[in-house]
């Protein structure tokens, strides 16, 4: 192994020095192979009894009949639960519910929250804009369970705010959580609303990490500002964008608490995505074994949704490499 | 005589001498009668406590601190009222019966996801919750693992607990599986569904003009007894003539949620009261059963109320009806009768009339609470066959020796007879038939009348107490819920697809052995 040198007269060394003195346990130490293995060995030792331990387990579950109150014990039924998944024409419309709800509340967010992202940016010198980006963080770190409480009563039809202001406005109620037409609409429109400060953080992430000269450099040939987004921040900033898309893709395609507390999945299964039917399944029907099949299944579509993403941020780079 | 019985002519004397009623001679008489009483009763009191000063000293429990823990369901009035009555009344009375102190804490979920509490921890083997609130359609559930006791050896070595029950109560809250002898429960509380209607709005002349005039000179009914006289078609008008919404006046509202229950209780009267059933339980066939053409028509019918209800009832449970019955929104009202002094705006616990919100504008002088609507049958009389609430106790099999002690001891309680009657007087419903065969009753409770009158005769029933329970509901909730909401577009479609679905699960669960028709495979919803 390589030691660690420093020159003879610097006070980086004359520390370094000292602490060698100090502790020659910690000397020897750094000296030997184990010491990367004992500074990864906790965090692999904490990965493999929280995720490792509880994955395998749910794939093992998802083998066997298993219900909680059905005072029989497990049965190993081999792929039956997924079969039985696979069979059900309910889980593709359920698997085509989320991914639309997946789609569009991503996708809005992310729009809205890049073109706040950008006003922001080129606000920096305006009064009052941390107070602002503060305000306008508040969605995202509100619990669900608040959110979905409070625009329970914010559209209620008879009770509600919203309604006051329909009505009001154009003299008309809506129900916006009992009608199957609105319904949907509704819980999208207001997982964006709570999500669009999350791509506002990630798009003024992004933002920063453009170089300054470049950005200078545009505005001095004075290129126009999609072609500056096109060319000069999307290459910089797309890392950080794509990181923020992928997360909330994978968020938005377990999305639970906010229908549930919502509409709890209705009207009929109108707002019924994957997170909630799991969720129905393992806690209220107490069928652990389709429960874990249909998690593994979950987990596999949101592996492939990062693989996808990944792909595709390093695409250009892998096309240039390949010519 | 009783304590109750003491304690009424107690309050009748104080009201009559309060009102005048009574000359100087009769006050007299009728005092010293219940002075005589009174200390009759003393004595046996007195002898009694002489007898429970010797039980306490044998007993085993005696000196020491239980600390109990009660799992009920959160926002519903009877549950808490239970907790409220075991730390109050039972702390005081164990002390001095038994010689141990207890403490009840209380711990709660609402109806929806109050099983999963209970069950998550009763699997691992936990006496966590010493006593539950069950729903009673989960019995067979909480049962079958064995994590509930069998309460027969019990009662036959406690007679006190051997109680005369209301026959609904005593089958619906107390027995699995249907049809055997096996007791699991005690009843908590009971419950029906009960008419609550804006009497202000019914007895005012000009309504009853305008109602007479579009109806062939038919009248609005005016007392309870000509509520026990209206039938579901004549209902419909009078919900057709509240409904102005340019007024925000409406004329019923049900309870049409997807959450737990809800839609199925009361979409179930429209389907029993005409002869249809949930299932088979000797057989567990539901297929061609459930999905009869009676229930499709009762589906349907059901859901001809929408039209009269206010906007956003496809989304009503317990409590949105309790908001918009008592914001003075919706005419009358279909509700759990134990929800009574809440749906009246009465204060609890409070005397008959205290107004417990004064900013509602719906107070307990205009509602009246009646049985519900009946249903025409062939032969012209009226037949109701509602969906059975209430809840029962049940005692966890997981308790040590001393804590299933102190459950059984409360129970022994919780069904002395004054205990019974401060129940009641706080607005609980009883299920004890002494209790409800008292002359007084009725007169407890504004909602006892209708409560009474629906739990007897075969008037309210259980559905399922299948340990599939959770998920035969949860099938039947969206489908039926999505047909109100015109998301299933037939009411055909909604019980074929809840007939096939829970035919399934039960075959597959090996409590039936009929499986699902072929033609199962081609429905969805």
């Amino acid at each position: 192994m390589a030691q660690t040198t420093f020159p003879a007269e610097t006070p980086a060394a004359a520390s370094y020095q000292q602490a060698r003195r100090r502790l020659p346990m910690a000397r020897a130490l750094d000296e030997t192979r184990a010491f990367p293995v004992i500074l990864i060995g906790p965090v692999l030792v904490f990965f493999i009894v929280w995720n490792v331990v509880p994955l395998l387990w749910l794939l093992g579950v998802s083998f066997y009949q298993y219900k909680l109150t059905s005072a029989r014990p497990a049965e190993y039924i081999q792929f039956e639960n997924f079969i039985d998944i696979w069979r059900a024409s309910e889980v593709w419309g359920l698997l085509g519910r989320t991914l639309s709800f997946m789609l569009l509340t991503v996708g809005g967010a992310t729009l809205l929250g890049m073109l706040l992202g950008f006003l922001f940016w080129g606000s920096g010198k305006l009064p009052g804009r941390r107070l602002a980006l503060t305000l306008l963080f508040t969605p995202m770190v509100l619990p669900p369970v608040a959110v979905g409480t409070f625009y329970r009563l914010i559209l209620d039809p008879i009770f509600g705010i919203a309604n006051f202001f329909t009505e009001k406005l154009i003299g008309q109620r809506f129900d916006f959580l009992g009608n199957k037409d609105l319904a949907f609409a509704t819980t999208i429109a207001v997982d964006v609303w709570m999500w669009t400060p999350f791509m506002i953080l990630m798009t003024l992430a992004a933002l920063a990490s453009v170089p300054k000269a470049e950005l200078e450099a545009a505005e001095i040939d004075q290129i126009p500002w999609l072609k500056r987004i096109w060319y000069v921040i999307l290459p910089n900033g797309k890392f950080i964008l794509m990181l923020g898309i992928l997360l909330r893709t994978i968020d938005a395609f377990k999305t639970t608490d906010l229908p549930y507390l919502m509409t709890n999945g209705g009207p009929g299964n109108t707002t019924e995505f994957v997170g909630l039917s799991l969720y129905r399944t393992g806690f209220e029907a107490f069928q652990m074994g389709e429960a874990s099949a249909l998690a593994i299944i979950t987990l596999l579509i949101a592996i492939a949704f990062a693989s996808i993403y990944l792909y595709v941020l390093s695409y250009r780079e892998t096309r240039a490499q390949l010519q | 005589m009783t304590p109750t019985d003491l304690s009424r002519e107690h309050a009748a004397l104080v009201k009559a001498a309060k009102a005048g009623n009574l000359n100087r001679r009769e006050l007299l008489a009728r005092g010293a009668a219940l002075g005589l009483s009174a200390t009759a009763l003393a004595s046996l009191a007195a002898s009694q406590r002489v007898a429970s000063a010797v039980a306490r000293q044998d007993n085993p429990l005696a000196g020491q601190t239980i600390d109990m823990t009660i799992l009920g369901i959160a926002g519903w009035p009877p549950s808490r009222l239970g907790v409220d009555m075991a730390n109050e009344l039972f702390k005081p009375y164990a002390q001095e019966t038994y010689g141990y102190d207890v403490n009840f804490s209380f711990e709660e979920s609402p109806f929806e996801s109050l099983f999963q509490k209970a069950a998550t921890s009763l699997q691992s083997g936990s006496a966590q919750y010493n006593i539950i609130i069950s729903d009673s359609q989960w019995l067979g559930a909480l049962a079958e693992p064995g994590w509930i006791v069998r309460l027969n050896d019990i009662i036959a070595e406690n007679p006190e607990l051997d109680i005369q029950f209301e026959e609904a109560a005593a089958i619906g809250y107390r027995i699995y599986p249907d049809g055997s002898d096996n007791i699991y429960g005690f009843p908590q509380e009971g419950d029906t569904i009960a008419v609550f209607v804006r009497q202000d709005l019914m007895t005012d002349q000009a309504e009853r003009d305008a109602y007479m005039a579009a109806n062939d000179g038919e009248d609005l009914p005016q007392t309870y007894d000509e509520w026990l006289e209206v039938d579901i078609d004549r209902y419909e008008r009078i919900c057709q003539h509240f409904t102005r919404p340019d007024e925000n006046l409406y004329g019923t509202a049900f309870q049409w949620s997807k959450v737990y229950d809800f839609v199925s209780c009361y979409a179930y009267p429209f389907m029993f009261s005409n002869g249809g059933e949930a299932w088979d339980p000797a057989t567990g066939q539901v297929e061609g059963i459930a999905n009869s053409e009676i229930n499709v028509a009762g589906l349907e019918h059901n859901k001809r109320f929408l039209q009269y209800a206010p906007p956003g009832a496809t989304n009503y449970g317990i409590a949105e009806e309790v908001d918009v019955f008592t914001a003075g929104t919706i005419a009358t009202c279909w509700q759990w009768s134990a929800l009574g002094p809440q749906m009246m705006n009465q204060l609890v616990p409070g005397e008959p009339g205290e107004v417990a919100d004064e900013a509602r504008p719906v107070t307990p002088d205009m509602v009246l609470i009646a049985p519900p609507p009946g249903f025409p049958q062939e032969d012209g009389s009226l037949n109701r066959v509602y969906t059975l609430g209430g809840q029962p106790w049940v005692l966890n099999a997981f308790n040590d020796e001393a804590h299933q002690q102190v459950a059984i001891d409360f129970m022994k309680f919780w069904y002395l007879p004054e205990t019974q009657l401060e129940f009641s007087r706080r607005g609980g419903n009883s299920a004890v038939t002494a209790v409800l065969d008292d002359p007084g009753y009725e007169e407890l409770q504004p909602h006892f009348a209708a409560y009474k009158y629906m739990i007897r005769e075969n008037r309210s029933k259980d559905f399922w107490h299948d340990p599939n329970y959770a998920e035969m509901l949860a099938v039947q909730q969206e489908a039926w819920n999505g047909y109100i909401a015109d998301v299933v577009e037939s009411a055909q479609l909604a019980l074929d697809y809840t007939a096939c679905e829970q035919q399934g699960i039960l075959y597959d669960a090996g409590r039936s052995d009929i499986e699902p028709s072929e033609a199962c495979a081609d429905i969805s919803i």
